[in-house]
């Protein structure tokens, strides 16, 4: 009993003492918690309210109208191309910039001259800001004046359109994105490369292997949660992708870049369909929603542990 | 006196400062325009004393803030929401319908409305009355009209005379053949005539008005019917305007798509004709071009004998429901607007005025620019009053891109933009 009552004062003190480390806890991270539910839970239920609504902000009025919306859309040739556009720049530059990514990688986890120089340039379009990279490559693009022109001529090919041209406006769109993208694939390939014990590949050198069988049989599967991470942040970030075609092409010529993003910018602030334009938002949510889901599975089943 | 006392009246002071300060502080008017030289009379508003004589007379002040063209739009429907705009606006004419569509907009006074549709110049009535008399706002002095524009030097190598532009489509058609240059390799280097083909729909749609219009055809059966009503480019005429080019395209060759904006390669050389608003030409030309000898008339008509169309629009006053000062917003524009200021300011800039008796006045009456342009304004027409207008130049400048870039036939993509235009009418009328 004596004993019991000696523990009891101790229970008590050490409940105390972790409710108040809660309570710090708490603190600390309030403001964190508090910004984000004001500029993102908050904002994206707001979202979700307006796609059931049709939403005149100015005149103060909301008609729920339920699923019209996401109806309408269905039949909306403007947003089937959109959309169409938008899944082919994803499943192009992600794939295309992760392959890139990891053979510069590889090429830099070797020792050679001026390696951090070069690493450097190949990392600068990720720094550099996306409308400024784009306003110079519109220029670079340009069909009289280019530079892609220019270097096209002395090898006497002809003159291509480029941006202006419906067929290729999109590849060229791509082509900007893989460069912007190409730095940042590398230096998170480069990490994983890096992190993989170098006695894996003395026993397999050991074992006869040569430099591809190496690459493929040790470092590919060792590489598969870094592999994960960048296809999968990459589909998300390339589902927002808004910038580079609002300053390249602003959606044309004839849709053949518009993508989801700049649908509903257009739907929202320049047509004022802000309920319409929350219901794109909303398929938008459910593409990168998909994507998120993947990641979370996959993660998990690629884990390594050296 | 005692300290107590003292304290009281100092106390008494400190709480009847910010009172008086009140009391003395002048109301503010905000006007937004865009920045850079998109609008004839931006420049105006370089003046910090455009409005002096206006803020001393009414113990105002008048605070001018330039917005960024390109997202002006979005701006002020933002700030209008947030309720929080600017009291005067200076926007596109082309926004209005939209603008209206969601009822931002107050209404010119009826008997303000009466006098100014009495006073002005016919162009400026047309580009003022949305029917019946309605006003929504003023049109700013130096009205916009397209024009088409050539390179004299250039129709002198071609052995084109350079004081005679086309006349009708045919000649048009000659002429940017004989004026397309091309290198041994056979790319064009020179286009006869440059198109708008890419950006916005509704900048497409502005280039191409000459040939719609001109056709026969045009963007709503009633221009003035605010509700309602149905397309009327899907016919003959219309197809026949986007055939013109995809001919000049394809068949002649002496238009291109690797060009873009018409009026930059106008003033770079590269183009010999091009058709737009006539003052960007003349405000870039000295600066972007000074050796470059241009002529300026109104664009070609499908047959000789057929009445020549072109656009004409005006950047306008207005006076947005969420200002915090309308009387003086609208005191404000009536002082700036007076037969005085549109003379003055019209003088200063180099532009166009707005009143009759203006135009009977020297320098107006007697100088060369000024009275060509009063020619254009004569074949002028301006865009059509219908809430659903922004949905139909989207439909409409989609489906000129499609033909041209050969992603549609002419018959398909005009039968989709009718739909899509029918559809933004009949939703805009709710």
């Amino acid at each position: 009993m004596a004993l019991s009552h000696e523990i009891r004062p101790a229970r008590r003190f050490m409940a105390r003492l972790r409710s108040r480390h809660l309570f710090h806890a708490y603190l600390f991270i309030a403001p964190v918690v508090l910004l984000f539910g004001l500029f993102r839970v908050i904002p994206s239920v707001q979202t979700l309210l307006y796609s059931f609504y049709k939403v005149e902000l100015l005149r103060g009025r909301f008609t729920f109208i339920g699923l019209d919306n996401f109806r309408t859309l269905l039949t909306d040739e403007i947003f089937r191309q959109a959309t169409l556009n938008t899944l082919t720049y994803v499943l192009t530059i992600v794939p295309v910039s992760a392959c890139l990514g990891l053979l510069l990688a590889v090429m830099f986890n070797a020792t050679f001259r001026c390696k951090e120089f070069f690493k450097a340039i190949y990392f600068s379009p990720m720094v550099t800001s996306t409308v400024a990279a784009a306003m110079v490559w519109w220029w670079l693009y340009n069909p009289q004046y280019g530079l892609f022109n220019v270097v096209l001529r002395l090898v006497h090919i002809p003159n291509q359109p480029w941006l202006m041209s419906s067929r290729m406006a999109l590849p060229s769109i791509i082509i900007f994105s893989i460069w912007k993208t190409l730095g940042y694939n590398m230096i998170i390939y480069l990490a994983g490369l890096q992190a993989i014990p170098a006695q894996f590949y003395e026993a397999a050198t050991i074992d006869g292997a040569n430099a591809f069988r190496r690459f493929w049989n040790i470092s590919v599967p060792l590489l598969a949660p870094t592999t994960t991470f960048i296809l999968i942040y990459n589909s998300i970030l390339s589902f927002q992708v808004f910038d580079q075609v609002f300053v390249l092409t602003g959606g044309g010529p004839a849709n053949s870049t518009n993508v989801v993003v700049l649908e509903l910018y257009r739907q929202a602030f320049q047509r004022y369909n802000f309920g319409y334009a929350a219901a794109e938002a909303m398929v938008l949510f459910i593409f990168i929603l998909g994507v998120s889901i993947l990641q979370y599975v996959y993660t998990k089943r690629f884990e390594v542990v050296y | 006196m005692r300290p107590t006392r003292i304290l009281a009246i100092a106390m008494a002071l400190l709480l009847l400062a910010p009172i008086v300060t009140l009391a003395a502080a002048k109301t503010t008017i905000s006007v937004w325009f865009p920045e850079g030289d998109i609008a004839t009379g931006t420049i105006a508003f370089a003046d910090k004393n455009l409005f002096a004589d206006f803020e001393a007379k009414n113990n105002v002040k008048i605070e001018m803030m330039a917005l960024d063209y390109d997202t002006m739009i979005q701006k002020i429907f933002a700030a209008a929401a947030g309720k929080n705009v600017g009291d005067i606006l200076l926007v596109d004419m082309s926004w209005i319908p939209g603008f209206l569509k969601e009822d931002m907009l107050e209404p010119v006074a009826d008997a303000k409305a009466k006098a100014w549709l009495a006073a002005t110049s016919p162009e400026v009535k047309t580009l003022s009355d949305y029917g019946k008399g309605r006003m929504w706002g003023y049109p700013q002095f130096g009205i916009e009209i397209y024009g088409l524009t050539w390179n004299k030097d250039h129709f002198k190598d071609a052995g084109l005379d350079p004081e005679k532009p086309p006349k009708t489509w045919d000649e048009f058609r000659d002429y940017a053949k004989k004026l397309t240059k091309r290198d041994a390799q056979g790319n064009v280097t020179r286009v006869g005539y440059a198109i708008r083909h890419v950006g916005q729909p509704h900048g497409i749609v502005h280039k191409h008005w000459w040939a719609l219009y001109g056709a026969g055809a045009a963007l709503v059966e009633d221009p003035l019917a605010l509700r309602g009503g149905k397309v009327k480019f899907n016919n003959e005429a219309g197809k026949a305007s986007i055939q013109l080019i995809l001919d000049m395209l394809d068949t002649d060759k002496s238009t291109s798509l690797t060009f873009p904006d018409p009026r930059a390669a106008f003033l770079q050389g590269s183009a010999s004709m091009q058709i737009s608003e006539t003052v960007s030409i003349k405000a870039r030309q000295p600066k972007e071009a000074p050796n470059l000898k241009w002529g300026m008339a109104l664009p070609p008509s499908r047959r000789a004998g057929d009445k020549p169309v072109t656009l004409m629009g005006a950047w306008m006053f207005v006076v947005p429901k969420q200002s915090k000062n309308k009387a003086l917003a609208w005191k404000a524009l009536e002082w700036l607007n007076s037969p005085e200021k549109d003379f003055e300011l019209s003088k200063k800039y180099n532009a166009t005025p707005l009143y009759k008796a203006n135009w009977d006045k020297e320098p107006f009456k007697s100088d060369p620019y000024d009275q060509g342009l009063k020619r254009l304004y004569a074949a002028g027409i301006s865009y059509p009053m219908n809430l659903g207008f922004n949905g139909i130049m989207d439909a409409m400048g989609a489906a000129i891109q499609k033909a041209w870039h050969h992603e549609a036939s002419v018959d398909a993509a005009l039968a989709e933009a009718e739909r899509l235009g029918n559809q933004a009418i009949a939703e805009a009328a709710k």
